[in-house]
C-alpha cells in the first residue's frame, strides 16, 4: 500500500517535472524581460522605462518642505513612521509618526505629508 | 491596494522544512544504529526521503524563479550571498583535514616511526592517476567557463555541449577516483596516514559528485529552456561550486598526494 503510494506519487512528480519548460525557441535563447515573467519582469520594464527605484527602496531626499509644497511620504498604510535628518550635520535622527491627512512639521521646520504608494 | 510595495520573496508555506528534518533524523539515527547492529534500513530510509525533499524543494525554487519571476534583484542578491556564505563554510570543514593532515605529517610520532608517509604505508604516485584526475578537473573548469559564456551570448547549442562535457569530466574523475581506492595498498585503518587520505579525499570525492549532480540539474533546466543570458544563477552558483571543488582538489593533489609521499624523516 505506502509502496504503491511512494511509486504513484514519484511516478507523477517525474512526469510533471517534464513539463516545467519555459518557452522553446530553437538554438537561440530568449533575453532579460522576454525570458522573465511576474514581478521579476515588472522590475526589469520599470528600469528600462529609467525607473531606478522601483519599490520606493531608497532613502527619501528632502525637498524645501514648505508648508505649500510638503515632502511628500508615500506610505501603503494610514501612517508612516519618519526619521528626518535635519541638518546635513545632525548626530541623530529625528523620528516621528505620520499620519493620513495630517500634515507635519518636524522640530527643524520641514514640512511632510503622507500620500498613498502607488508601488509597482 | 493594487501593486507589489517590495522586492522581497514571502515564501509560501512548504512541508519540505519538516520532512528534511524527518529525513536528517532518520539518516543519523540510522547510521547510529547500524554501526551498532550492522543493519542500515533505517539510515537508507533516511537518506531516501532527504533525496526526495531535496529534488522537491529545489523544483520548488526553481518554479519560483524562473515560472512566478519572484526572484527579482533583490532575492538574487540574497541567493548569491547565501551561496557564497555557503562555500566559506565548506571552505572552514576542508580546512579542519588538512589542519588534521598537517598537524600529524609534519611531526611525525614515533609511532609512525618518525618518518611521513609512515613506516609500511606505500603511498601512491602523485603523477599517475592523481596528476591525471588534476588535468581532468583543470579541463572541468575551463568547459565550466566555456558553457557560462555560451550561456551569456545566448548560444543554445554549444552551452548544452559545452555543459555535459563538464558533467562527463565529473563523472570520469569520480570513476579514476573509484579505481585508485580499490587499488589503494593501504586502508582508513592503516595509522593516521590512511584515516586523513581517506577522509580527505573521501569529503572531496562526495562534493565531486554533488558538484556533478548541480551541473546535471543546471543541464536539465537549460534544456528546460530555464535561463536567460541575464538571469542563470542557477548555473553560477553551479559553477562557483565546482571551482571550490577544483581548488580543493588542488590542495588535496599537491599537499597530500605529492608532498605527503616524498618520504623524509625527523
Amino acid at each position: 500500500m505506502a509502496a504503491t503510494l511512494i511509486s504513484r506519487n514519484s511516478m507523477s512528480l517525474v512526469r510533471r517535472s517534464v513539463i516545467i519548460s519555459a518557452i522553446r525557441t530553437k538554438g537561440t535563447m530568449p533575453s532579460g524581460a522576454d525570458h522573465a515573467t511576474g514581478l521579476e519582469k515588472k522590475e526589469l520594464l520599470a528600469k528600462a522605462a529609467g525607473n531606478e527605484n522601483p519599490f520606493d527602496m531608497r532613502v527619501i531626499k528632502r525637498n524645501a518642505g514648505t508648508k505649500d509644497t510638503p515632502n511628500q511620504i508615500p506610505s501603503i498604510f494610514d501612517k508612516r513612521l519618519v526619521g528626518c535628518i535635519c541638518e546635513e550635520e545632525a548626530t541623530c535622527v529625528t523620528w516621528m509618526w505620520l499620519y493620513k491627512g495630517e500634515p507635519r512639521r518636524c522640530e527643524c521646520g520641514h514640512w511632510f505629508k503622507l500620500v498613498e504608494a502607488k508601488g509597482l | 491596494m493594487t501593486g507589489h510595495f517590495h522586492p522581497y520573496h514571502l515564501v509560501d508555506q512548504s512541508p519540505w522544512p519538516l520532512t528534511a528534518a524527518i529525513g536528517a533524523f532518520g539518516l543519523t539515527a540510522g547510521l547510529v544504529k547500524g554501526f551498532h547492529n550492522s543493519n542500515f534500513n533505517l539510515c537508507f530510509i533516511g537518506l531516501f526521503i532527504i533525496i526526495l525533499t531535496m529534488f522537491q524543494w529545489w523544483r520548488d525554487v526553481s518554479r519560483e524563479g524562473t515560472l512566478q519571476g519572484l526572484h527579482t534583484n533583490a532575492v538574487e542578491f540574497g541567493l548569491r550571498w547565501g551561496m557564497i556564505l555557503f562555500i566559506l563554510s565548506e571552505v572552514l570543514f576542508f580546512f579542519s583535514f588538512f589542519w588534521a593532515f598537517f598537524h600529524s605529517s609534519l611531526s611525525p610520532t614515533i609511532e609512525l616511526g618518525s618518518c611521513w608517509p609512515p613506516v609500511g604505508v606505500d603511498a601512491f604516485n602523485p603523477f599517475q592517476v592523481p596528476l591525471l584526475n588534476t588535468a581532468v578537473l583543470l579541463a572541468s573548469g575551463v568547459t565550466v567557463t566555456w558553457a557560462h559564456h555560451s550561456l551569456i551570448e545566448s548560444n543554445f547549442n554549444e552551452t548544452s555541449y559545452a555543459l555535459l562535457l563538464t558533467v562527463m569530466l565529473g563523472i570520469y574523475f569520480t570513476i579514476l577516483q573509484v579505481f585508485e581506492y580499490y587499488q589503494a595498498p593501504f586502508s582508513i585503518a592503516d595509522s593516521v596516514y590512511g584515516s586523513t587520505f581517506f577522509v580527505a579525499t573521501g569529503f572531496h570525492g562526495l562534493h565531486v559528485i554533488i558538484g556533478t549532480t548541480f551541473l546535471l540539474i543546471c543541464l536539465f533546466r537549460h534544456t528546460l529552456n530555464h535561463f536567460s543570458s541575464n538571469h542563470h544563477f542557477g548555473f553560477e552558483a553551479a559553477a562557483w561550486y565546482w571551482h571550490f571543488v577544483d581548488v580543493v582538489w588542488l590542495f588535496l593533489f599537491v599537499s597530500i598526494y605529492w608532498w605527503g609521499s616524498c618520504l623524509f624523516s625527523m
